[in-house]
């Protein structure tokens, strides 16, 4: 991913540019906000556990950005960037009722190439985007209950989710307000499930499947 | 082109973010904190009553598979809730003394477990009490009542609860071995007085199952007027397991096995119904085992029929098992010990369900 990163500076920097539409070669940097939502299908909990002990992730806000390179007209790659979003982990099914067992932190990197409708200066540019979203998991944290429930009386109970990459794609729209400034709308649905595993040996897979919403203002260059 | 720089610094920020470890086991901090632990019933949550004489010699005491790490339910709450482990109120033993069964009873002011293996709700004498005769009278089982646990406790405390407590209660184990040991003799003495032997069983039924459900409505009573008048606030009472998936049903026939689950059933909803809209925290033990029974590969189990108890000098009871005297091959996660007791690992898992509705309950 780091290199992906680098790549796509070195090509902002070097387009110095006096363009202004989203021209082939132009830049353009947004910030935002996007709401992860995850449409989860959680499988049971491993053994030993209660039968069909389930998890449900809630959905989580963030501040988010993206950078956008024109390689052509109509083609762009896309960067989207997001500071961490940090969900809550609740239980589902026969766990129904336990509240918030755990809380978990993602940062999802994601690198997309867009077709964008419409000619280069076109006020309206609706697209749609494919690509790979590497789901960086950390600051997953246990709780009393989660304790209680796995491991009672003994070591605090624990729990790491597997990073992954994941095939994303998108649709969205981009409003394009005077020649520098522009609103981009977009929905991304990204395929990913997770497993967790818990310091009792316990493990459990969870579809997450999130669809992430954003709006943004963008600046191009 | 300073803008370059602060969208190369936020992607930069992302991935050191990124990198960051955190996490862990969190807050371990329970939502509700006590600073007393109460524990009132039979042999479910005696936690050494008799772990005396020759049954300590034995290496036994609590009714699992005694080990220095065997923890009965009782405990592994305490545990959870970082309170000290539960003591015995009581200990002695009124059997033969030939065989140290006769230990003098002793009261112990700093502990608050009045739970006795044999104690029934209301009655004397429960199962191993010397007034049974037979094998009873070799053990000598004090069988203290639950009532009058209850009322042992209010007058150690001088008559009330603070509040701070965690109350549990768990029995009615008893009274069905006791009514349904009733059964026969209740039989033939009809039938000696002129009924006929169906009549007879009808009437002797309808006696036992009658009984469990008054002992059920007493235990209900007894819960408000002992506990939760005297000032408890956190009561959790746990109804009797599905006894007819016990080894000790499994034994009988479909008929039998019928008896003593209507037994059980007619004491629970008797309990249930006594205590509905006390705020007490009932746990459907019956329900969880009937569960553990039907479908124990989720939770672990690998044998819920068999007794990982093999013999020992009280013929297989828990009282005395330990892991010298078990059957050959694993049974750590066998759900029974013996009979009617489970194992530490039958125990973990009453524990876990208990605490899963205290969290249910707002008390985790």
């Amino acid at each position: 991913m780091k290199t992906t990163h680098i790549t796509i500076a070195v090509a902002l920097l070097a387009a110095a540019s006096s363009t202004w539409a989203q021209k082939a070669g132009s830049i353009s940097v947004e910030a935002g906000i996007t709401q992860l939502s995850p449409q989860v299908s959680s499988g049971d909990l491993s053994a030993p556990s209660f039968p069909n002990v389930k998890a449900d992730v809630s959905s989580a806000t963030g501040i988010s950005g993206a950078l956008s390179y024109m390689v052509t007209d109509s083609i762009a790659v896309n960067v989207p960037l997001g500071l961490g979003f940090k969900h809550s982990i609740t239980g589902a099914a026969r766990a129904q009722g336990f509240g918030k067992l755990a809380e978990v932190s993602v940062l999802p990197m994601t690198v997309l190439g867009q077709y964008r409708f419409g000619d280069a200066s076109a006020q309206f540019r609706p697209y749609v985007g494919a690509g790979l979203t590497y789901a960086k998991f950390y600051k997953e944290t246990g709780s009393a209950a989660l304790t209680a429930l796995t491991n009672p009386g003994g070591t605090p109970t624990t729990f790491s989710v597997g990073s992954k990459i994941a095939p994303t794609v998108q649709v969205g729209v981009l409003l394009n307000i005077g020649e520098k400034w522009y609103v981009n709308a977009h929905y991304a649905k990204t395929f990913l499930t997770i497993k967790a595993t818990y310091s009792t040996n316990q493990t459990q897979e969870i579809k997450l499947n999130p669809n992430a919403f954003s709006v943004g203002v963008g600046y191009k260059f | 082109m300073t803008s370059w720089k602060y969208a190369l610094s936020a992607l930069g920020a992302a991935l050191v973010l990124a990198g960051c470890g955190g996490g862990g086991g969190g807050d371990q901090t329970t939502k509700a904190s006590f600073t007393g632990f109460v524990n009132f019933g039979d042999s479910l949550s005696d936690v050494g009553t008799y772990k005396v004489g020759t049954i300590a010699a034995l290496k036994g005491g609590q009714y699992t598979i005694n080990s220095d790490t065997a923890l009965n339910w009782t405990a592994v709450v305490a545990k959870a809730y970082a309170l000290p482990a539960p003591c015995a109120a009581q200990t002695g033993l009124d059997g033969l003394a030939t065989q140290g069964f006769s230990v003098p009873v002793t009261n112990v002011a700093t502990c608050f477990s009045y739970a006795q293996g044999g104690a029934r709700v209301t009655l004397q004498p429960g199962p191993g009490n010397k007034l049974l005769g037979g094998g009873n009278a070799v053990l000598g089982q004090l069988t203290v009542p639950v009532k009058d646990q209850m009322l042992a406790h209010l007058t150690k405390v001088g008559g009330a609860y603070t509040g701070k407590e965690l109350v549990t209660v768990l029995a009615g184990g008893n009274d069905l071995f006791i009514q349904s040991g009733s059964i026969a003799p209740t039989i033939g003495a009809l039938v000696a007085s002129g009924q006929t032997p169906a009549a007879a069983q009808n009437a002797a039924v309808t006696d036992a199952v009658t009984a469990m459900g008054q002992a059920g409505a007493e235990l209900a009573g007894y819960v408000k007027a002992l506990v939760l008048a005297k000032g408890a606030k956190s009561v959790v009472v746990v109804n009797v397991p599905n006894v007819s998936k016990t080894p000790y049903a499994l034994s009988q026939d479909a008929a039998a096995q019928g008896l003593v689950d209507l037994m059980t059933t007619t004491f629970n909803d008797q309990l249930k119904a006594g205590l509905a809209g006390t705020g007490v925290v009932l746990v459907d033990a019956y329900n969880e085992s009937s569960e553990q029974a039907r479908n124990p590969g989720p939770y672990g189990l690998t044998n819920v029929k068999d007794r990982a108890c093999g013999t020992n000098a009280l013929g297989g009871a828990a009282l005395v098992c330990n892991a010298s005297n078990v059957v050959a091959g694993d049974v750590s996660r066998y759900q029974y010990a013996d009979d009617v007791h489970p194992t530490p690992y039958g125990y973990e898992l009453l524990a876990k369900f208990v605490l899963s509705e205290m969290l249910k309950a707002g008390l985790l």
